[in-house]
């Protein structure tokens, strides 16, 4: 599966276009439906206010649920954009992946790569120290992470950090990248240039038509996953077991 | 394996990429969605506690107008019975007044008429008494074939009876 890439340099980093076009696909969709959602926001909601309300009351509960209410209240924007984000980039991919002559695949899931996911975790652990550090001071913060419960646990804990930081980030990748691979496998098998075509494709067309339903339901649980674990990041940071 | 590749061949530029893009996405969500919502939701809240608030002390009020409904219907029903029985008592002093006129004028009538039954009775014997005399007279004149003069016989009929009491 190692395709080729399109990439460029520009200021002596460099980019890959798949990544770029497709997380900024991904985040116009979040745009587009967010703007879309909100027109004329009244009290009494009508039917396109109630759908991103109960989006934002979703996430708001995974946060409500593990925080105080002065961290879930600031943590409240990360979590309703980093859902939003994931579940459109997860799904995205699933309905969408468009490959060029040139054997790159320009638009799929920004969440199959790994270098997103683990942006993505990095910011969440980010977010997760800088409220652990706010809401303890740095040196509560230090003894919380690394000597607690007891001082020679230092090594685990810094495993852990570690640990915290790939579970969250490989995780997400790879739900979203195996599903992408089985279903572009799957796709493939539908143009199978051999001999038994024509039953491949009849067999493929429900075996796609599955994989896609339960990589649908995986995106929404990994969006899901990821949201709750930065949560409990920053419940872990900040001191409340 | 695209995983090893892709994390040896470009990790920096596309991080800083992402980042940037999605602290972008929050600030424009922020704006668009979750500003706005939060408003919205906390202004909804405020109105359902506020709601709930008035609707407690509506209740109140309707309990309290419902109690004072009840009181002063209690009132009035006791202020009816008791007109009814003003009425009756007064109906029934009425009726009794009038009957004890009605009895005092039969007893007087009753008494008048025996009054003036005595007092023709009387007429009546002292009318008979003279005319028994007169008649007797006219019967011993009648026997004595000789007139009788009451008069002229008063002195000896007098002799007689005091001859009588005498004896």
């Amino acid at each position: 599966m190692d395709d080729p890439m399109a990439t460029f340099e520009f200021l002596g980093l460099t980019f890959d276009w798949t990544t770029i076009i497709s997380t900024l696909l991904a985040m116009a969709i979040v745009v587009i439906v967010s703007v879309v959602l909100t027109r004329n926001l009244s009290v009494k909601p009508n039917k396109r206010q109630n759908v991103i309300e109960y989006l934002l009351d979703f996430t708001n509960g995974i946060v409500g649920g593990q925080l105080s209410k002065k961290q879930a209240r600031q943590f409240g924007l990360f979590a309703f954009t980093l859902f939003f984000f994931i579940i459109v980039s997860n799904e995205m991919g699933l309905l969408l992946q468009i490959k060029l002559g040139d054997g790159v695949t320009y638009i799929k899931s920004p969440t199959a790569n790994p270098i997103v996911t683990m942006t993505l975790a990095i910011m969440s652990l980010m977010v997760a120290h800088g409220m652990g550090v706010q809401e303890l001071g740095f040196k509560g913060y230090i003894k919380n992470m690394f000597f607690t419960p007891y001082s020679w646990m230092l090594p685990l804990n810094i495993i852990e950090q570690l640990a915290n930081f790939l579970t969250l980030s490989l995780r997400l990748f790879g739900n979203i990248f195996a599903g992408e691979m089985l279903l572009t496998l799957v796709a493939n098998s539908l143009a199978w240039p051999g001999h038994f075509n024509g039953l491949w494709s009849v067999l493929s067309l429900p075996i796609e038509m599955v994989w896609q339903g339960f990589s649908l339901f995986i995106g929404a649980i990994q969006a899901y996953v990821f949201v709750i674990l930065t949560g409990v990041f920053i419940s872990q940071l900040s001191g409340n077991e | 394996m695209l995983g090893l590749t892709t994390l040896a061949a470009l990790p920096l530029g596309n991080m800083l990429f992402i980042i940037i893009a999605f602290l972008l996405l929050m600030l424009i969500l922020k704006k668009v969605a979750y500003g706005p919502l939060t408003k919205i939701l906390d202004e909804r809240a405020d109105k359902i506690s506020s709601d709930i608030d008035g609707a407690e002390s509506a209740r109140q009020e309707a309990e309290q107008l419902a109690s004072q409904r009840q009181s002063e219907l209690a009132e009035t029903r006791q202020n009816a019975t008791k007109v009814v029985a003003d009425a009756k008592a007064s109906a029934q002093k009425q009726s009794d007044s009038l009957i004890a006129a009605a009895t005092d004028r039969a007893a007087s009538i009753n008494q008048q008429a025996q009054t003036d039954a005595q007092k023709l009775k009387e007429d009546a014997i002292s009318g008979a008494k003279d005319d028994v005399a007169a008649l007797s007279v006219a019967i011993a004149s009648k026997l004595m074939q000789k007139e009788l003069s009451l008069n002229d016989q008063q002195a000896l009929i007098d002799a007689y009876i005091s001859d009588l009491e005498t004896k």
